[in-house]
């Protein structure tokens, strides 16, 4: 064979599973603590970490040819793109025009004619019971 | 102009060497990759540019999801990609049957990860938890709040559509487990099993986020 | 040179080798008549408008017909014609040959870029045996989650000839990176791969966003969704932030090639070095990136925030920058070059001419006050005309008349060719430069009918159209005769003395793998200060 591959040791596949596995569990934990806005942030630093440790190490990024990172980098970079100057319009919207800064319907018309419903969908009446009782035990 | 008989088999007639076979392959995988981001990237800035416009909707909206079952298939992803990274571990030792074993293992762990989201699915088509104009739960918990049909619209065609890619890993994965069966891969040639294997980490990226974004809010 | 040599296109024999080849110049080739075949469906499409519009009232077609007509000619030409025609053609055919390769990195993936290709045209053609679609070709919400007309099919064909796209991207990327011959390093390049490099590179980044764009509205009509419905809660806008986010880099996809093309026919007809190799190369790059920044430029009159019109606004400018640099680059070449005026050289003329125009206009349009006066109006129509039409489709043909030599080994009526580039030139301005007129005028661009103050214009443009049609018409037919029995050049033929590797290391038309040996670098591309290559044409 012309070229040697490198071949990552056992221990460091193991090793990041289970990290992985690890900060699978503190995302769950973290979500049930109130941070308020810190919510979101820390998750995503969560599953930002967790992403760069499958791409480094699962994905061989960190032994590979770096025109490869490149690769991955950009598509990140155009993404980010999209995302901020999206969002440069639909957060700021309504400068010139308050009247455009809130969605036309701010409730879709489909609504008026559902009826309420009870944790397993099926319709009730005004008082709260069932319309189907043979449903009830569904679950 | 042809390559001599020393050449292997494996060797396309186009390229110089195994090298430069390999490496091309490898740099298209990740132009493809590429791809696969700003695909979902594109449903993506669907979510953020909903999600800030209607907080609220996505936090009450997102407790009907069942963190336990998302939680569930994260491990089961996460596993598989470690099976996944270790049949190429075993078939780069010459160790053919470790391989066979892992492959399998990842099959049999992504046939999971669609039985799980196959129950949650038909739990919401139950309950009319649904995209769209077909949205028709009421519940206490949400009969109050604003359109939460587009965070069934956003949940069902982004995990939709990284279902479909779990459906086609398998599919390749189960070519993978003839091929290296028959012996066609081995520790000399493997590229299809680690190009299959990028893929089907990007499967287990893309649920890293879309774990939080969804299930996680509240 | 040995007489019946092995060449691609009689070597291997019979239509089953040419339906599941594998070679790149093949299917070049299949792309390219592909595409003039829907270059020839878009063009009669719009001379059926011209015809409408050369009166004031519904004369030839009710408004319905036209609303159809006007469609599906916008979405055949965008995505069916320029998108695919030059990287598919005149790339594929080409860009191995350039690099010194076999073949491109992946040619099972090229040949199911064809078909994937050819799938999405079917469909295309389904919506128009349908009925047609009456969208405009950028569908945008709420019209087109409402209209009856065929949107489903049609952008279900152009969710598939996305993936061709991306298909041919990813490809030749890797081509590029990966297949070069030992010594051709990145500055040795022709700028014509530099070019389709940075075409790609858009192709692979923006269009997974049109995929996903159009599998949102097909599903915001199956099943209301309510991403893009304002009925639903949904937002339109945000439709549009989707649609150009991949439609305005793809006019890049559309410009980049061809100036990959200019770039290579002013040097060779000019005998004289090309000026500024790494600011071309750079400016294709560049453009490329800022390609992506300045999307919402489309969208000045949308109701988008005044903060991101001031921001798109702003960077839309520097587009100008590398563009202008390329053009003072081609015409530097020219200075003091030994120029002759052979077919691909008047045609690469002509693109100087009418990109400029089109460019320029662009800067106007970029300016948010002015927009909003000549928003959807013919100024607009005549813009991009200018451009697309003016640029890429002028550099299209003549690329094709400066390598069909190579690709076909024949030589067509090279005074014929001239006239027809006179004619389409003389025809193109004839028909757009007065719709700039009519923009400025307000006349709204997509009405079948309009006031009669507007008439003496439209009627004159209407004129030049069918001289413009007329001629492209000519310009294709005589490279398709000189397909005819008996008019085989020598093997050997490099008429323009051009010294890509294409034209000197391989025969007219090509071995059916490329090169008899692999070639060895001599000299750079463009070494006419160093290097005589004197121009060679015989039958």
């Amino acid at each position: 064979m012309a070229h040697q591959h490198h071949i990552t040791p056992l221990s460091i596949y193991l090793t990041i599973a289970a990290t992985l596995l690890f900060l699978s569990g503190v995302t769950v934990w973290v979500s049930y603590v109130d941070l308020g806005a810190m919510n979101i942030v820390i998750a995503m630093l969560i599953a930002t970490t967790k992403a760069t440790l499958v791409v480094l190490f699962f994905m061989h990024l960190l032994w590979d040819d770096k025109k490869l990172l490149t690769i991955f980098v950009m598509s990140l970079m155009f993404l980010g793109i999209f995302i901020t100057i999206t969002l440069l319009d639909t957060e700021f919207r309504g400068g010139v025009n308050p009247e455009v800064k809130d969605s036309i319907n701010k409730r879709a018309a489909f609504y008026d004619s559902l009826p309420l419903t009870d944790t397993h969908g099926n319709p009730v009446d005004e008082h709260g019971s069932s319309h189907h009782e043979e449903d009830e035990d569904h679950h | 102009m042809s390559h001599d008989n020393s050449s292997p088999s494996f060797l396309q007639h186009h390229f110089h060497d195994v090298k430069q076979q390999y490496e091309t392959a490898k740099l298209g995988m990740w132009a493809f990759i590429l791809t696969e981001v700003l695909t979902f990237g594109g449903l993506f800035v669907a979510y953020v540019v909903y999600r800030s416009w209607y907080p609220e909707m996505f936090i009450n909206a997102n407790l009907l999801l069942d963190v336990n079952k998302g939680l569930l298939n994260t491990v089961v992803l996460i596993t598989s990609s470690l099976t996944m990274a270790l049949a190429i571990w075993a078939i780069q030792k010459k160790n053919k049957n470790l391989s066979l074993v892992m492959l399998i293992l990842t099959f049999i762990l992504a046939f999971m990860f669609l039985g799980i989201k196959y129950l949650e699915y038909s739990h919401k088509f139950e309950v009319g938890q649904l995209p769209g104009e077909y949205y028709s739960y009421m519940g206490p918990e949400i009969a109050h709040i604003n359109n939460p049909h587009i965070f069934f619209s956003i949940y069902f065609m982004m995990t939709g559509l990284h279902g479909l890619h779990v459906a086609i890993g398998m599919g390749l994965i189960g070519w993978l487990i003839y091929a290296t069966a028959k012996g066609n891969l081995h520790s000399e040639y493997y590229t299809p099993m680690e190009m299959i294997g990028i893929f089907w980490h990007l499967v287990d990226l893309i649920w890293i986020y879309l774990f939080p974004l969804f299930y996680l809010i509240g | 040179m040995i007489e019946n040599q092995k060449n691609y296109l009689t070597y291997p024999k019979g239509i089953m080798s040419w339906l599941l080849t594998l070679d790149h110049k093949r299917i070049g080739l299949m792309y390219l008549f592909g595409g003039l075949a829907f270059f020839f469906l878009g063009g009669l499409l719009a001379l059926g408008m011209r015809l409408e519009l050369a009166a004031p009232g519904n004369d030839f077609m009710s408004n319905d017909t036209y609303n159809n007509v006007y469609t599906l000619h916008g979405a055949i030409m965008v995505f069916l014609f320029i998108i695919p025609a030059i990287p598919g053609a005149l790339g594929n055919i080409l860009l191995p040959l350039m690099l010194g390769a076999k073949d491109v990195a992946f040619p099972r993936l090229n040949l199911a870029s064809f078909y994937l290709y050819t799938l999405g045209a079917l469909f295309t053609i389904y919506t128009i045996i349908a009925g047609g679609v009456d969208t405009g070709w950028t569908f945008y919400t709420p019209y087109s989650t409402t209209s009856t007309s065929n949107v489903i099919p049609m952008t279900m064909g152009i969710f598939i000839i996305g993936f061709s796209s991306i298909l041919t991207g990813l490809n030749f990327i890797a081509t590029i990176h990966k297949m070069r011959i030992p010594g051709l390093t990145w500055y040795k390049l022709p700028l014509f791969v530099w070019a389709l490099y940075g075409t790609s590179l858009v192709q692979i980044t923006a269009t997974p966003v049109i995929a996903i764009t159009m599998v949102l509205l097909i599903l915001e009509r199956l099943l209301g969704i309510g991403i893009f419905d304002p009925a639903l809660g949904g937002d339109p806008v945000l439709y549009q932030h989707f649609f150009w986010f991949y439609s305005h880099p793809a006019v890049y996809i559309m410009i980049l090639p061809a100036f990959g093309i200019v770039s290579e026919i002013i040097p060779v007809h000019s005998r004289k070095k090309i000026w500024g190799y790494k600011f071309i190369a750079f400016s294709t790059l560049s453009i490329a990136f800022i390609g992506f920044l300045v999307w919402g430029h489309h969208m000045f009159t949308s109701g988008q925030s005044v903060f991101s019109q001031i921001v798109f606004s702003f960077i839309t400018y520097f587009v100008g920058i590398p563009t202008g640099v390329k053009i003072f680059s081609w015409i530097l070449t020219m200075y003091r070059g030994q120029v002759s005026f052979t077919p691909p050289m008047l045609y690469a003329l002509s693109f100087l001419f009418l990109f400029t125009i089109g460019g320029l206009t662009g800067i106007f349009l970029g300016a948010v006050a002015l927009d909003i006066h000549l928003h959807d109006t013919y100024f607009v129509v005549a813009h991009f005309h200018y451009v697309m039409q003016g640029g890429t489709i002028v550099a299209f043909l003549g690329g094709l008349h400066h390598w069909w030599p190579k690709s076909m080994g024949t030589m067509y009526n090279q005074t014929v060719a001239n006239i027809c580039c006179l004619g389409v030139f003389l025809g193109f301005n004839g028909t757009f430069f007065p719709q700039f007129l009519l923009g400025l005028r307000g006349m709204p661009r997509r009405y079948a009918t309009y006031d009669p103050q507007y008439a003496d214009l439209h009627n004159y443009s209407s004129f030049w159209s069918a001289i413009l049609g007329l001629s492209i018409f000519i310009a294709i037919m005589n490279l398709l005769w000189s397909l005819r029995k008996n008019n085989k050049l020598d093997p050997g033929t490099n008429p323009w003395g051009a010294m890509t590797l294409e034209w000197t290391h391989t025969t007219s038309p090509p071995h059916p793998h490329n090169f008899e040996e692999e070639p060895v670098l001599e000299h750079g591309p463009y070494d006419y200060d160093k290097v005589i290559v004197e121009p060679t044409f015989k039958k």
